[in-house]
């Protein structure tokens, strides 16, 4: 595993108003995951989970602290299209495309698509078991199927990094298994670092490293 | 293809679809509005080319013309022959005589012609219907299709023909009668106004009628192929004495021209308001969309999309309905204009007003003249007009945070 971490986080502290209230959701995380490396994070509703995996993938401003990707600040759409993959709960695959287009997109947002690239999205639709399946539209798919969709559009780009939140959210418990096994599977075959937001304890330990967020702070888990 | 561009083809022409609802209804507004653009603008060039051709093939595309008779017309018609771009020059006499068939009266324009030099610059031959040019003499005369119906007479009929001249001559107790000529031909041009009265005699029968002896009402002129009327009319001017000018014929028709394009332009503006009322839904579709797709544009944007780029989605999306909208309807209008001429006889027909039509309306068949001009305007203009539909809802994408709008239920 490098020493460089792939994603480093420092004092990262977040509130929002909500009326005239200051919700101090993040209060001073200082978090860094590497190369190869899985984490789980682990909290209740409302804890900040979604927030913090929000300022990992650059989406939003953090109002003090700093987040380093690859030891560099800042991360612009065109470096987050091949810096980093995300899995969401709810798939967002693009409804007017099939399958093999949506894991395309990714790819769409940094350059042309060459014959190269259809072959790499071919070859990891059929390692997230969907070969067969390239040509179907979401609404075709089952939710797990939709699910590994999603997880071959994180990974078309090669990223270092993967951002997972909440991603057997909307899955039973068996098809949750299977993707969880699949995107753990495939991060450390590719020594992408994961990070991985859910509620589901079992799918937690199966991480390298566990973390709680409790109140704003996050804590190490045995 | 970028990905906006792509993205924006996607979203109107899903796979695995034919065509989104919205897509269809989108395309077929700005259709509509481009098809009646092509129509009304071809149909109001048409009526502008048809009074071009009717002059031009009856009268040539330069008139001579003086405050009185012009007596010296063959050193004027050398003089002008010899101008660059002059093809030919004919003279003419006219005026308005009294036709008797019968009992039967009626008060044609009569036109007469020099027919040694005549058909070097109008196309009378060709609109001959019965008869022919080449019977005409001094004796004869041929008469356009209304006039024949409304006389009733045909090719061989006789009938008298009466000058103001006779007036003249009835009030200082001269007496005079009538001239008898043989109907030897009869014309139809297609326009409802030279078709019901009209008369051609030859210049020395005109001239003897009027009282002319050697002199002419004008002369008509034929310009060589690729030059102008105008610039043409201006160099015979130079060399014309001062009473006597030539006018081009659109400087004899400008106030009927701009008229006609007056009335062209209004129509124009506010045929493109269907084109707008169909960019505005196209707007509002859009609008409803971006609300639609706000969590898939936060993806776009979790997923390296940069917000210009998916604001030009949007945008492309109103070029694109603006660029099928504008070929479908082009296609609609042109064929809209070939089956014109059955609308209008299949209205008329089911109404019963055939008479009507043909009595009120100017021309013989609806006129089309479609220009490259007009096709242009109305090509940018329904494009421009579709793609500023998209700025709005790609405005309002480009101003989704992608946090919120990945939290949108």
């Amino acid at each position: 595993m490098s020493k460089e971490p792939v994603l480093s986080a420092r004092g990262l502290k977040k509130s929002y108003l909500s009326g005239e209230r200051k919700l101090e959701v993040l209060e001073g995380i200082d978090f860094d995951v590497f190369a190869g490396e899985s984490v789980s994070i682990r909290g209740e509703s409302g804890s900040g989970k979604s927030t913090l995996l929000n300022l990992f993938a650059g989406l939003d401003l953090a109002d003090a602290g700093q987040i380093l990707w690859g030891g560099k600040a800042g991360l612009d759409a065109t470096r987050r299209a091949t810096y980093l993959g995300m899995v969401f709960q709810s798939f967002y695959l693009i409804p007017e495309l099939d399958a093999l287009q949506n894991v395309l997109m990714a790819r769409r947002m940094i350059g042309r698509i060459r014959a190269e690239d259809k072959k790499s999205a071919q070859e990891l639709l059929a390692r997230v078991g969907l070969a067969q399946r390239s040509h179907h539209l979401p609404n075709q798919l089952s939710g797990g199927e939709r699910q590994r969709v999603a997880v071959a559009r994180a990974l078309m780009n090669r990223p270092p990094l993967v951002l997972a939140d909440e991603p057997t959210g909307n899955l039973d418990e068996r098809t949750g298994d299977a993707v969880i096994e699949l995107l753990l599977g495939l991060c450390a075959e590719t020594s992408t670092a994961l990070v991985l937001v859910t509620h589901n304890a079992a799918h937690a330990v199966k991480a390298m490293r566990h973390l709680h967020l409790t109140a704003g702070k996050m804590s190490s888990q045995p | 293809m970028s990905w906006p561009l792509y993205l924006a083809l996607k979203h109107l022409f899903p796979t695995g679809k034919r065509l989104s609802f919205f897509t269809l209804i989108s395309i077929v507004g700005v259709a509509l509005g481009v098809g009646l653009l092509v129509v009304v603008t071809s149909v109001m060039g048409g009526f502008g080319s048809e009074v071009r051709r009717m002059v031009v093939d009856t009268e040539g595309e330069i008139q001579i013309k003086a405050a009185g008779a012009i007596s010296n017309y063959r050193d004027i018609v050398k003089k002008v022959t010899a101008v660059d771009g002059v093809a030919a020059a004919t003279p003419y006499a006219s005026g308005v005589l009294v036709v008797k068939n019968g009992s039967k009266p009626s008060y044609p324009v009569m036109r007469g012609l020099d027919l040694s030099t005549v058909e070097n610059v109008v196309h009378l031959r060709r609109y001959i219907r019965v008869g022919s040019l080449d019977d005409l003499d001094d004796d004869s005369i041929i008469v356009s299709s209304e006039l024949a119906h409304s006389l009733g007479v045909a090719v061989g009929s006789r009938v008298e023909v009466y000058s103001p001249l006779t007036l003249e001559r009835l009030s200082s107790d001269e007496l005079f009668l009538g001239r008898t000529v043989t109907v030897v031909g009869i014309l139809e041009i297609g326009h409802q106004q030279l078709d019901s009265n009209t008369v051609y005699c030859t210049l020395r029968l005109a001239q003897d009628l009027y009282g002319l002896k050697q002199s002419v009402h004008g002369i008509n002129v034929r310009i060589k192929p690729g030059y102008n009327e105008d610039e043409v009319a201006s160099r015979i001017n130079a060399v014309l004495p001062f009473s006597i000018r030539a006018y081009s014929w659109m400087e004899t028709f400008e106030d009927f021209l701009w008229v006609l394009q007056l009335e062209k332009n209004m129509i124009f503006f506010l045929l493109l308001f269907i084109v707008v009322v169909a960019g505005f839904s196209v707007a509002s579709s859009l609008l409803i969309s971006v609300v639609r797709k706000t969590r898939e544009i936060g993806v776009l944007s979790a997923i390296g999309g940069k917000t210009r780029l998916i604001a030009a989605c949007f945008c492309y999306q109103g070029l694109i309905i603006g660029v099928f909208g504008t070929a479908v309807g082009l296609g609609l209008g042109f064929f809209m204009l070939a089956v014109r001429n059955d609308v209008v006889l299949g209205i008329a027909h089911l109404t019963q007003r055939e008479e009507t039509l043909r009595r009120f309306y100017q021309f013989s068949a609806l006129p089309s003249n479609t220009t490259a001009h007009d096709l242009l305007m109305i090509i940018v203009a329904s494009i421009i007009i579709s793609t500023l539909a998209g700025l709005l809802p790609a405005w309002r994408a480009a101003r989704l945070k992608p946090v919120e709008a990945l939290r949108s239920e």
